[in-house]
């Protein structure tokens, strides 16, 4: 296949998975609407299927590029999407916890349609660029960012939930304040273990690339405002009395500031990281 | 002395430290880095500027309160680490016991029938102990992942270890940088080493864009007269005499000429931006200013490329004498320049490479810092520590608990669910 057909075809998947993230994401709110079971697993339906071809579109675009889809801010943006939807999945069916779809699936449907603005030209990689740790430093970021946007929207529930605990449809699908609080830490556990990889990761290639592993470039100092951010809310959490409702604040914050370390750091300051 | 060390080596003290941090690092992403005075009183009012300077915001990162915080963060986790120990090491040691978890009283007691034994190694407590307590009742007991425990010690070990390189490497790292063309050797100031450059290439790819910039080295220890040679190409540094050696940038020069009634009387290579003085005439001197490989005029009339391939050499340069300006124009490749009695010539157009020189000897400390971090992390969130007892009833049943304080529900959804 030449290089021009393999960006049709991802055009097409890429473009019926956003439609899929989307319908999913109407059914899981009618599904809080009306409260039927059915809905809501057509929901989950349209979730995996659009994950499927979403992750056929970034496949054929890494054969087509040859090398992995995570070198400019579209590929990094459909990735992270991907990411989040990943994890989601993950917390789906480990937790069985349907209604966290409703939060999920708005931030998949705004980090994709983000990427769909971008540019999807498939470029050669300047020399600093082609690095295997830059590949490992952005492929955890993926997780990291993922698992953290599962974590912003169970805590949003969290947060919300307060005041309709007598309600029967949050009693059977959404699970109590305590459940919460753990699944929103189980989620914030895996960015930030995968985010403290990130940094050694870009750290390490930073190092090889410019010769300093760390020099508090805006994108660096952004990631690990992100990273105090979300050991501030593990500290939280453990010391009594702040649990849950505070810590939740934090974990919604803390992906504030991933987005922003993402987006913002990119368009507002200037850094090495700006070509990405 | 004691309630001082207390409120130091606290968690809310650590929480303030990691809130000031915060600050910090916003306060050094928005406003640009290490810039001079006039610019903070010029692009900020007055008194934001003057806040900025007084603060130190202007070098955040390298201020004097800066590294106050940084040692502080690390007498704080020194401290906490060391307050923490005893307890760590003596639950690590006796903590985890039939008799010390059927004292604790926090298990929630669900009923099973037939034998915990299998429900127990189901949920992967492969190591059971059985026993009769003090009360003459049966029990069996089991514990898992008790290195968990250990998990936020190390993971605080590891950051006083990263902090602790970090700052190290930030007070004994020494930086240069060479540049020159192939043949040319240079002095690495202050070093004792000289840097020669035995080859440079570029590599490109068929549309023209650079694959790869790779330059050959030999570092020469002047004392000793030792040399060593390695390959510094971008994300490959080479490492001579413990000293990493990048492949850092690249830009064009060019062999200029000074010729005097048909014979040569100087030759020196020279990289873009630089000068060289005309021996022969006290006050002259001639600037390369840029330099195009593939020279185009543009739209607007002023120079350019068409391309970065080497096919329309073209030079910028300037004259001066005794530092006024003679004259500025574009030298095509068989042009020269003639002032009085000489002739200046640009030829031999090639490209130059930038190495930057590093050493930093606490770069593994930093790295052993951070491979205790993601271990610790590792330990702390996915071995969480769990117990399982289960003790015979008089009827001949069994009542079994669970505990983890990491499991939290998760755990006793687990144990539930294994025994339905
Ligand atoms: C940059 C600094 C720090 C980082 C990255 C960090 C990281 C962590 C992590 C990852 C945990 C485990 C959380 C969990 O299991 O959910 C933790 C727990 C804890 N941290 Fe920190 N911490 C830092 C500073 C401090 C400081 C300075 C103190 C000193 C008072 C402190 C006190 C604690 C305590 C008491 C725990 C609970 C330990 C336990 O559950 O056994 N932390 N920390």
């Amino acid at each position: 296949m030449s290089s021009e057909q393999f960006l049709n075809l991802e055009n097409v998947l890429f473009t019926v998975a956003m439609i899929g993230y989307l319908a999913a994401m109407v059914l899981y709110w009618l599904f809080f609407v009306l409260k039927k079971n059915m809905v809501g697993k057509g929901a989950d339906c349209f979730a995996a299927a659009a994950f499927l071809l979403h992750t056929g579109a970034l496949v054929i675009r890494g054969i087509g590029a040859g090398r992995l889809p995570l070198s400019n801010q579209y590929e990094f943006a459909t990735s992270f999407a991907w990411g989040i939807c990943a994890c989601y999945l993950f917390f789906l069916w480990k937790y069985k916890f349907r209604a966290l779809g409703a939060f999920v699936t708005p931030v998949i449907f705004l980090v994709i349609g983000y990427a769909a603005m971008q540019s999807r030209e498939v470029r050669e990689l300047m020399p600093a660029l082609r690095s295997h740790w830059l590949a490992i430093h952005v492929s955890s970021a993926i997780i990291s960012y993922g698992a953290f946007g599962v974590s912003f929207a169970v805590s949003l529930m969290f947060l919300i939930r307060q005041g309709k605990e007598d309600s029967p449809f949050w009693q059977e699908h959404i699970p109590d304040g305590k459940r919460l609080d753990l699944i929103s830490y189980r989620a914030v556990s895996l960015g930030f273990l995968f985010l403290t990889f990130v940094m050694i990761s870009g750290a390490i290639w930073a190092e090889r690339a410019w010769g300093s592993y760390w020099s508090w470039d805006p994108k660096e100092t952004w990631s690990l405002i992100t990273w105090i951010i979300y050991a501030i809310y593990l500290h939280l959490r453990i010391s009594r009395g702040w649990k849950g409702k505070s810590a939740a604040l934090f974990a919604v914050i803390g992906f504030i500031c991933v987005i922003f370390t993402y987006i913002g750091v990119n368009t507002f300051l200037p850094g090495i990281h700006s070509y990405a | 002395m004691k309630k001082i060390a207390r409120i130091v080596f606290s968690m809310k003290f650590a929480l303030a430290l990691l809130g000031i941090l915060l600050a910090a690092c916003l306060a050094g992403s928005v406003i640009p880095q290490g810039k001079e005075a006039s610019y903070y009183l010029s692009e900020y009012s007055e008194q934001a500027g003057g806040a900025i300077l007084a603060l130190g915001l202007d070098d955040v990162f390298h201020c004097a309160w800066f590294v106050l915080l940084a040692v502080v963060l690390c007498l704080n986790l020194t401290g906490c680490n060391i307050v923490h120990f005893p307890s760590l090491l003596e639950r690590s040691r006796n903590g985890f016991s039939p008799e010390r978890y059927k004292r604790s009283g926090r298990a929630k007691e669900l009923s099973v029938s037939g034998s915990p034994e299998e429900l127990f190694e189901s949920c992967g407590f492969h190591r059971l102990v059985r026993g009769t307590g003090g009360d003459g009742k049966e029990y069996i007991y089991g514990v898992k992942n008790r290195a968990g425990i250990w998990g936020a010690w190390l993971c605080h070990l590891g950051m006083l270890i990263v902090i602790l390189g970090f700052g190290l490497g930030q007070m004994k790292q020494v930086s240069f940088a060479v540049y020159g063309v192939p043949g040319q050797t240079k002095t690495v100031e202050g070093t004792g080493y000289e840097l020669t450059i035995d080859d440079f290439a570029v590599d490109l790819r068929p549309d023209d864009t650079v694959e790869q910039y790779t330059a050959s080295i030999t570092m020469r220890d002047t004392a000793t007269g030792e040399s060593r040679s390695g390959q510094t190409s971008v994300n490959h540094p080479a490492t001579l005499f413990g000293m990493r050696c990048y492949q850092n940038s690249t830009g064009w020069a060019a062999t200029v000429q000074v010729w005097k009634e048909d014979r040569m009387i100087q030759e020196e290579v020279l990289c873009a931006g630089e000068y060289m003085n005309v021996e022969d005439k006290e006050g002259l001197a001639v600037m390369f200013a840029a330099f195009y490989p593939d020279y185009a005029e543009g739209e607007d009339g002023m120079p350019g490329t068409a391309s970065s391939k080497l096919q329309n050499p073209a030079y910028l340069y300037r004259l001066y004498y005794r530092n006024e300006i003679l004259g500025m124009n574009v030298l095509g490749a068989k042009e020269a320049i003639t002032v009085d009695a000489y002739t200046i010539i640009f030829t031999d157009s090639q490209n130059y490479t930038l190495i930057q020189i590093k050493r930093d000897p606490f770069t593994w400390l930093a790295a052993i810092g951070a491979a205790i971090v993601m271990t610790g992390l590792f330990f702390a969130f996915y071995l969480r520590t769990a117990e399982v007892y289960a003790e015979r009833k008089e009827d001949g049943s069994w009542s079994v608990s669970g505990y983890s304080r990491k499991g939290g529900p998760e755990f006793e959804d687990q144990l539930k669910q294994s025994q339905a």
